[in-house]
């Protein structure tokens, strides 16, 4: 059979870190949170996983997954309506004993059967917190080349703020490496450390039949986590080879670096850096092409279309179907999809939510550290 | 399961009058009003109208055409039973031939409508830029318990001498029709939009081609015998807007109405009526800190560093520090250098206009014309096009084209 494609199937796990960004989770997971205008942040990696020729992908969901299934419908915008392999949404299981899983183990572990039957030689797996155009064929290809057991994808930068300040047990764990010729010979869970590391993008690449073999083993010993109960321990024995990504991406972390990261973008260098490469598949809004009307003054904006700008906009990430009204004054802001500013208003530093109306001549500001959040349908 | 009604669209016009955009794609499939082309509006008329089965004749150079039509989901017109179809001309048992008139291309694909067996078919023109009900059509239609409609439009009296004309009594019942006469009995004009009973259009599809001198066209040979032998023809009157795009002012003149809803009537902002189309799937536009936007229309994937003011920037359109565009129309891909000036012109897809260059004029003494600028041409560094140029090959830096 001709292959044109990549002989791995893809696994996303898209409520992993929620617990970093509880606002914006609230009525959704982390995977289905909106990013960069017209995306979701689930449409990076599943993306990257299309282009890359992975054409069989699974997503692992534990819960408020509503948001996500509406977005991702059959996979149709992303290639992925297919009669073999496609997308596939995993909710969670009802048993006996209905439990939640904490840890990927768990979540890998309710997908045996199914990994089991699969065809693909290797499997790729990866959280949806990372906005990056990831190129998976060289991930693949670097990791048959090594000849390792388990390859990993980390980015040299400081550990985020956001993540380091979570010091309650529940909060999801993130990872550093210490790297010797290429193979992580050491690995620091939550870390505290000051400076650059090599710090984890939790995207891996493994043989399905070693998978599967290490989930039954971790789930007959009652482990949950893959990196603390898999990985950590066996640095000795299994070859776990680490890749650098050097190129461009957003993590979430907070509600700070969300609102960083979207800001960032509004930069050229930065917005070609995550978008000049293949594509980024969303869903289709068929929505009309942005409309600047009368007085509109726009400067350093990032628009999706749908909008209609009467009013000032600086510094802003404007969602599809934004309406910003006459006189209003938008300086430093994200406004996600069908956000409505009313003539007059004023915001300065504020992120708001889907469908949040600001009414006439209301005055909002947050600052520069500290952006002001408005939820959901709210009417300010 | 038999279909009420299902639609035919004609869409095999050269659009000869708009030559430097249709050199390689059908008419239909020009860009329009930022994200669109011709084609979406009558597609997008039938899905929101409830006709899900719609037959696409294509004829000149049909491949940007098809590929865009592609399995028709934009469109939601990807069905189980009926969905969207593109109709080229083929190679019968008896032999094959291009489509010789409009009514011809039907009757070749008699065999494609009895597939679903309806009681009423719509005759779509592919070339119009026009939100129409067409169950508001269909149902004057059963009321006037007509065998054939024609949707009309008042047009004034001193510019009726240019279309087909119907003379209708006061029941809306056809009694003549008059092809561009010189002395009108009617303003009412054809839109060219027919709803047929399927066996009276069978019928006459049938005779039509067995009529060695008929030139097998709606307009000339089907309705006139339609009148001939009496039939229920009724005019439905349509007082949305409509526009022939078939000409460059024209098609120009319609893309900047789209920057006036409130006024011009041609809203593309209708959530109840949406008007779909293929999506480019860029990211989001970006405005830099230099950049003045007024009153214009902006898709994805533009990069807007220069001027633009009341114009249309279809996706992934790029117009460079201290460039000004204005009264414009630039499709998808363009690149506007730095310095260049852009007014009162339409520029195709995939153009890349020099620095400094200078395309088209703002109109001054009488002088109106609309500058045209084909797909792919890269006009050189300090080139400048005039107002009434249509220019479809590259020109050099510094050369001028009038």
């Amino acid at each position: 059979m001709v292959n044109s494609n990549a002989d791995a199937l893809g696994i996303i796990f898209p409520n992993t870190y929620d617990s970093l960004v509880p606002e914006l989770v609230s009525e959704r997971l982390m995977a289905s949170i909106p990013f960069a205008g017209r995306y979701r942040m689930v449409d990076f990696i599943l993306s990257s996983m299309v282009n890359s020729g992975i054409g069989n992908i699974s997503l692992v969901v534990r819960k408020n997954y509503h948001s996500l299934m509406d977005h991702l419908g059959s996979g149709r915008e992303w290639d992925l309506t297919r009669k073999n392999g496609g997308l596939n949404i995993v909710p969670p299981f009802a048993q006996k004993n209905i439990k939640m899983y904490t840890g990927r183990v768990e979540a890998l572990a309710s997908i045996l059967t199914f990994l089991k039957s699969q065809k693909e030689k290797y499997v790729v797996m990866s959280d949806a917190n990372i906005a990056v155009n990831f190129d998976f064929k060289a991930f693949m290809d670097a990791h048959i080349k090594s000849g390792a057991d388990i390859t990993v994808a980390y980015s040299k930068d400081e550990i985020p703020a956001g993540v380091r300040k979570k010091d309650d047990v529940t909060a999801d764990m993130y990872f550093t490496f210490d790297i010797k010729d290429g193979r992580v010979v050491k690995m620091d869970i939550n870390s505290k450390e000051n400076g650059v590391k090599n710090l984890s993008m939790n995207i891996y690449i493994m043989e399905r039949e070693l998978l599967i073999k290490q989930i039954n083993t971790a789930y007959l010993h009652g482990h949950s986590y893959f990196e603390r109960d898999i990985l950590a321990t066996q640095l000795d024995t299994l070859n776990i080879q680490a890749f650098c990504h050097d190129g461009y991406l957003a993590r979430v972390c907070d509600l700070n670096s969300y609102f960083e990261e979207n800001m960032k973008l509004l930069d050229e260098a930065n917005l070609d850096a995550l978008f000049s490469g293949d594509s980024i598949y969303t869903k289709i809004r068929d929505d009309n092409p942005s409309r600047y009307i009368g007085n509109a003054k726009v400067k350093n904006v990032v628009a999706a279309d749908g909008c209609v700008i009467e009013g000032e906009a600086e510094n802003c990430m404007l969602f599809r179907g934004v309406k910003i009204g006459k006189g209003a004054k938008v300086k430093n802001c994200v406004l996600m999809q069908d956000t409505v500013v009313e003539d007059g208003a004023t915001l300065e530093y504020i992120i708001s939510d889907k469908n949040v109306t600001f009414t006439a001549n209301k005055e909002l500001k947050g600052s520069d550290s500290f952006p002001v959040y408005v939820s959901k349908h709210q009417t300010v | 399961m038999a279909k009420e009604m299902i639609a035919m669209l004609l869409a095999g016009g050269q659009g000869s009058r708009l030559y430097a955009l249709t050199q390689k794609l059908a008419k239909p499939a020009v860009p329009f009003g930022g994200k669109y082309r011709i084609i979406d509006f009558p597609l997008s008329n039938c899905v929101n109208s409830g006709i899900d089965t719609v037959g696409i004749l294509t004829q000149y150079q049909p491949l940007v055409l098809n590929e865009y039509i592609g399995n028709g989901q934009p469109w939601d017109l990807d069905r189980l039973h009926g969905g969207v179809h593109v109709l080229p001309p083929y190679q019968q048992a008896s032999g094959s031939d291009w489509y010789k008139g409009t009514a011809n291309a039907i009757y070749q694909n008699i065999s494609f409508i009895e597939r679903y067996n309806p009681q009423y078919v719509i005759i779509l023109s592919g070339d119009q830029i026009c939100k129409q009900d067409y169950s508001d059509f269909l149902r004057f239609h059963k009321e006037k318990g007509a065998e054939f409609s024609v949707a009309v439009m008042e047009v004034p009296w001193d510019e009726a001498s240019r279309f087909g004309l119907m003379v209708a009594d006061e029941n809306d019942k056809i009694t003549e029709f008059q092809e561009k006469p010189k002395n009108p009995k009617s303003n009412l004009a054809s839109m060219g939009i027919y709803i047929f009973n399927w066996d009276i259009l069978k019928k006459y599809l049938v005779e039509d081609e067995a009529d060695p001198n008929s030139e097998n066209d709606f307009g000339n040979n089907i309705i006139p015998n339609l009148l001939r032998d009496g039939r229920n023809m009724y005019a439905y009157h349509f007082s949305g807007y409509w526009k022939d795009v078939g000409t460059i002012s024209s098609l120009w003149e319609a893309n900047m109405e789209v920057l006036d809803p409130e006024h011009s009537g041609i809203n593309l902002f209708d959530e109840n009526w949406k008007i779909y189309s293929r999506n480019s799937g860029m990211t989001g536009h970006r405005i830099s800190s230099d950049a003045v936007v007024e009153n214009c229309m902006i898709t994805d994937g533009c990069r807007i560093s220069g001027t633009v003011k009341h114009s249309i920037l279809f996706a992934g359109v790029t117009v460079e520090p201290g460039a000004q565009v204005e009264d414009a129309v630039v499709m998808g891909g363009t690149t506007i250098k730095a310095g260049a000036v852009v007014k009162h012109c339409i520029v195709a897809e995939n153009v890349v206009i020099g620095e400094n260059a200078v395309v088209g004029a703002m109109p001054s003494d009488g002088e109106k014309g609309v500058a045209t600028i084909g797909s792919g041409v890269y006009v050189g560094d300090n080139a400048k096009i005039g107002p009434n140029a249509m220019v479809s090959s590259n020109v050099k830096g510094g050369e001028e084209q009038w």
